[in-house]
């Protein structure tokens, strides 16, 4: 087994990483932006090594300076995350050449499935069912235009090595398909540095349902059963679930068979997803293969008991798998919502900013995978994801009713979230019903605003300025410029005798 | 004493005096005998009508933040808010002329450049703000009179982007 390990990530995944590596006995490195100084994964990690400038070009997917800072810490493996570099086969092949692990697929299978398009061909060879779209990279935009009008609108713009949404662009008619292609080429160069894109014909209101698969050097490859993450808003899921209130016992288990096959005809290792569309017809097609850990992982390891950046680590490190599909089952049922920075109010434009005041929910069954602490500044330079809240339960039922309550115990103060959106998003009698799909959001959501203030809580709040204010108008000295809080009297003259400073004391 | 708090733009007038051993709340008829603890420097405890309450509260710049029952409320006080308002106001009137972008990030594209006529809702300037594409459009027809920003430069809400000299 490794002795130390570097995430080359940042935010909630990367602690999620650490945290598995302190449990298996493995030293992390962290690496970290300017801009992520005071980031959460740079105080739990071991060790810290700065990687650049706040750009993450300049930064986390700089590929030199992360193998660079894994050879001066000594570390023997690399754990990318997702995003970043997480699904680029240079690094996997570059960490190879270095006598690095790259934790996750093997490259050439990173390199099949990266390449959206490729892997289309080798699917439909292998007879995997696919959705119809561009053999190949679109050359120009004359080609884009021939092949959308023989597909029909509408189409979706794709970035070939694309994934998160980033990139993706639905065309309805001619006249969109020209800026859909300029957006979406330049979002894929941003995203992941491949401006190359394709189209594919748009399937209207499906169901997203993907399959987590794990597959150890020797050729053994298991299914962990599947993920709905239906309810989605620009591309970006933000509820997930399993099981999928869509699928029967027979279904699922052609699915998992099918995304079994997909994996083995691409020689992939290590864990991965395997993505389908599930029509209104119940026909499913394949849609791509997510080559890294994802957002979603803790809802199928609540309900299979396996932990997936174990295992990952474990694979790589060359272990045997050490799991029938037999010994796989599914245990009850477990829902994640995604924390984002983020103003649901206001066309939910980026929130940045300092977090004044958090509490994060508990109580059984609760799960908090967390990047941000009370005090941070949240930059704007990544991501907006916070957070995730996983819940699970004996049933869906109850999984929806402790998502709700415990979303109510969640705090943010001082920045935007999208908590308030999930709230209602959870409550809602078609979510409830399990009537998800991928225009759930837009039939029912749009022009979402908060709900009017119940009277007599805002009485409460209104209580509770006033003792605020009135007790902060009692305490003497500095006032509230600057627009850091005092409220609490500053022990350097309460505690008498102490003086601030002096020899031994330094600035932190 | 008494307080006059703004919340959602509406003015609530209330008071909160000392009562035996707690507070009374007053707000028009509506009272509140109520025990207030202070536990934390963001956390108090409300014991009113046979149920404690735990509140969280924090300051964000001007405004008090407080959350309690799954909900959060902005308190702010009308002077401030006032002056707030009054730069909003300078905005709302320049807002046509004066393009700014909504959230902090980074300017990916220049669509338009200066002496161009451009179309209400037209895009002038693309924004990155965490990875995703922003468009600002113009609020207004006219003609692009000045650019304030160049690509790759970070901007927030408080700086002008472009200025467009209206034409109906």
């Amino acid at each position: 087994m490794f002795k130390k390990i570097l995430i080359a990530n940042r935010g909630e995944i990367a602690v999620r990483v650490i945290r598995a590596c302190r449990e298996m006995g493995i030293s992390t490195v962290a690496v970290y932006s300017e801009a992520d100084r005071t980031s959460l994964h740079v105080q739990l990690a071991d060790e810290a090594v700065p990687i650049g400038p706040a750009p993450a070009v300049e930064s986390y997917l700089d590929m030199n300076r992360i193998v660079r800072a894994a050879h001066d810490t000594g570390a023997e493996a690399i754990h990318p995350g997702y995003g970043f570099l997480a699904e680029n086969a240079a690094f996997g092949r570059l960490c190879e050449k270095e006598g690095l692990v790259f934790i996750g697929p093997n490259s050439a299978a990173l390199e099949l499935v990266g390449d959206k398009v490729r892997a289309r061909q080798t699917m439909e060879k292998a007879g995997i069912p696919i959705i119809p779209g561009m053999k190949s990279v679109a050359q120009s935009p004359r080609e884009c235009e021939a092949a959308a009008r023989s597909l029909g609108y509408p189409v979706i713009v794709k970035a070939s090595a694309g994934g998160g949404g980033k990139g993706m662009r639905i065309v309805a008619d001619e006249k969109g398909l020209a800026p859909a292609l300029e957006a979406g080429c330049r979002e894929a160069k941003s995203a992941f540095g491949d401006e190359s894109v394709y189209l594919e014909k748009y399937i209207e209101d499906p169901r997203h349902v993907e399959f987590q698969v794990l597959a150890d050097g020797a050729g053994h490859t298991v299914h962990l059963f599947e993920r709905e993450c239906s309810i989605q808003r620009r591309y970006q899921k933000i509820v997930e679930e399993t099981p999928s209130p869509a699928l029967d016992p027979e279904l699922r288990a052609r699915m998992g068979e099918t995304a079994v096959r997909v994996m083995k005809a691409a020689g992939y290792t290590n864990a991965g997803t395997v993505e389908f569309l599930l029509d209104k017809d119940r026909k499913f097609y394949f849609l791509e293969v997510n080559a890294r850990l994802q957002v979603e992982h803790p809802v199928t390891e609540l309900v299979t008991g396996l932990d997936l950046v174990r295992r990952q680590i474990m694979i790589a490190a060359g272990e045997p798998l050490g799991l029938n599909q037999d010994d796989i089952r599914q245990r009850g049922h477990a829902l994640e919502c995604r924390i984002y920075a983020e103003d649901p109010g206001n066309r939910f434009l980026p929130s940045s900013g300092r977090i004044v005041f958090l509490k994060e929910p508990q109580g059984p069954g609760v799960r908090c995978d967390s990047g941000i602490y009370g005090g941070w500044e949240v930059p704007v330079y990544y991501d907006p994801i916070l957070a995730k809240l996983i819940v699970w339960a004996e049933n869906r039922e109850s999984a929806c009713r402790r998502m709700a309550s415990a979303l109510d115990d969640y705090v943010v103060l001082g920045i935007h979230t999208s908590i308030d959106f999930l709230k209602d998003v959870v409550r809602h009698p078609e979510f409830l019903a399990g009537r998800t799909t991928t225009a759930f959001l837009k039939t029912h959501f749009e022009g979402w605003g908060e709900g009017g203030p119940d009277e007599d809580a805002l009485r409460l709040a209104l209580a509770a300025a006033a003792y605020d204010e009135m007790t902060r108008a009692r305490i003497p000295g500095p006032s509230r410029a600057g627009g850091s809080a005092p409220g609490i009297p500053s022990p350097w003259t309460t505690l008498g005798g102490w003086r601030n400073g002096g020899t031994g004391s330094h600035g932190v | 004493m008494e307080f006059e708090f703004l919340v959602d733009g509406a003015l609530r007038k209330v008071s909160l005096d000392k009562k035996d051993s707690g507070f009374v709340f007053r707000e028009g008829g509506a009272v509140l005998d109520a025990e207030i603890r202070a536990v934390s420097e963001n956390t108090l405890l409300i014991l009113a009508g046979g149920r404690s309450h735990l509140v969280r509260i924090a300051r964000a710049g001007e405004r008090t933040l407080v959350a309690l029952h799954g909900r959060e409320y902005a308190v702010a006080k009308p002077a401030a808010e006032a002056e707030r308002f009054e730069r909003g106001d300078d905005k709302a009137h320049e807002g046509e002329k004066q393009v700014r972008t909504p959230m902090p990030g980074k300017v990916i594209k220049l669509c338009v450049s200066p002496g161009e006529v451009v179309r209400k809702n037209q895009v002038l300037v693309i924004v990155e703000a965490m990875k995703m594409e922003n468009e600002v459009v113009a609020g207004t027809p006219g003609v692009v009179k000045k650019i304030f920003v160049a690509v790759g430069e970070l901007v927030d809400p408080q700086k002008i982007l472009i200025e467009i000299e209206p034409r109906p």
